[in-house]
């Protein structure tokens, strides 16, 4: 089989490492949908699934960076459509005053990326991937003297 | 002012409607003083430089055991007493207050008549200037300066957990960083470690911190926890009209939720 040159990193070309939290019915979901319709999207992002976005806590997105992610994304289900009623009305809160937290102590938004992405929205989880790879591209290796990050 | 805190304290003892009172002693450092006798309240001390929220002891099981209470209890401190009701954690009816401001002895308040107190000659207690001036510098930095600031200030933390036991809205039984299956926050007092325990410590507090600053006061290592706090309350504010401390029966900030929340973050 020939494989095309162009496709494989060298070591000079800096790829990032996405870490994304996603809850089961709405953006994994969402994320299938975008693979059964073989839409091709940034293979920059490791999925990890969650019952519900209300069931990420904080630490994970911290955790995360300690371990070596260059930019994290939490997805879930739009508002109104959260299969547990209101997990993602309660994460929402969450995350508005933990960005804030976070971008004061170093970790700002072209590292941290929040969106809803239904599970009809496989085009729309492809694009965010893209979106999101493009833009942690452009910002470069997660700074290795951040705080948070293991040594 | 220190006369009628004493006369009062003693008469609490002495009609029966508290059982301990937990004060300020006089001497260096100004200790939490714990007082059952009405004659051992001339002992009583209050001024600025007590630092302590003694709210912070309400939620110790050998107080809580002697109860009812009651704690010389500062602006902030009353706001604690208003939060720890309203989270369930204090008892109405078992814990009175001796409230004082700066050089004033206040008079002696339920957790209801606290909040009416508070409401209605405090309605805006919030971080003072010079804090916000702090946040605001440091706002304005690049996120790798910031960083840095940060870097530098928790490669001072020792783990101590004194911000813990200082504060009274750190009343878990069990805190995240005692769990070690599977180990959320390392605990190594060295760089990631120290950022995760201090990141979730301030996050905790958010919606719910009454800006005492014991935490700080409380830190060997003089880290700028107060910057986080101010932070996270003023956040708090804009986003969802947090006052904590102001309602005893208010619901949490985090814990609660509006349809309305902003999200414009969101993609």
């Amino acid at each position: 089989m020939k494989t095309e040159k162009a496709d494989v990193p060298t070591p000079t070309t800096f790829e990032p490492r996405i870490t994304a939290f996603v809850c089961n019915w709405c953006t994994y979901a969402g994320a299938d949908l975008a693979g059964t319709s073989r839409l091709q999207y940034a293979p920059n992002l490791r999925i990890i699934k969650l019952p519900c976005t209300g069931r990420i806590d904080p630490l994970f997105v911290l955790k995360a960076f300690e371990n070596g992610a260059d930019a994290v994304l939490v997805s879930g289900c739009h508002p109104g459509d959260c299969h547990y009623t209101s997990g993602n009305y309660h994460a929402r809160r969450r995350w508005t005053l933990f960005r804030k937290l976070l971008a004061l102590t170093g970790i700002g938004d072209d590292r941290l990326f929040f969106s809803w992405v239904s599970a009809a929205e496989g085009q729309k989880f492809a694009d965010l991937v893209n979106d999101v790879t493009a833009k942690v591209r452009k910002a470069g290796p997660f700074q290795a003297a951040h705080p948070g990050r293991k040594a | 002012m220190m006369k009628a805190l004493r006369q009062e304290a003693a008469k609490l003892l002495q009609e029966k409607r508290a059982a301990l009172i937990i004060g300020f002693a006089e001497r260096e450092g100004h200790p939490a003083l714990f007082i059952s006798k009405p004659e051992d309240c001339e002992r009583l001390f209050y001024d600025v430089s007590c630092r302590q929220n003694l709210a912070a002891y309400l939620s110790k099981p050998e107080v809580s055991a002697r109860r009812p209470v009651a704690i010389v209890a500062s602006l902030a401190a009353l706001r604690s007493l208003v939060v720890l009701t309203a989270e369930s954690q204090a008892a109405p009816g078992q814990v009175l207050a001796l409230a004082v401001d700066k050089d004033a002895f206040l008079g002696t308040f339920d957790v209801a008549g606290a909040a009416e107190l508070l409401r209605s000659k405090y309605p805006d207690l919030g971080p003072e200037k010079a804090l916000l001036e702090r946040v605001g510098e440091l706002s304005k930095k690049s996120v790798v300066e910031r960083a840095a600031f940060w870097a530098e200030e928790f490669a001072k933390c020792t783990r101590c957990y004194a911000c813990r036991a200082a504060c009274p809205g750190c009343y878990c039984a069990r805190c995240i960083v005692e769990k070690n299956a599977p180990q959320w926050v390392s605990t190594a007092a060295l760089g990631h470690g120290n950022y995760s325990w201090n990141i979730m410590r301030a996050f905790h507090q958010s919606g719910r911190c009454t800006l005492c600053g014991a935490c700080e006061a409380a830190c060997p290592q003089g880290l700028p926890l107060m910057v986080l706090n101010a932070a996270l309350d003023r956040e708090a504010l804009e986003e969802f009209g947090a006052r904590p401390g102001y309602d005893p029966e208010g619901k949490p900030v985090i814990g609660s939720w509006s349809a309305e929340d902003d999200h414009s973050y969101m993609r």
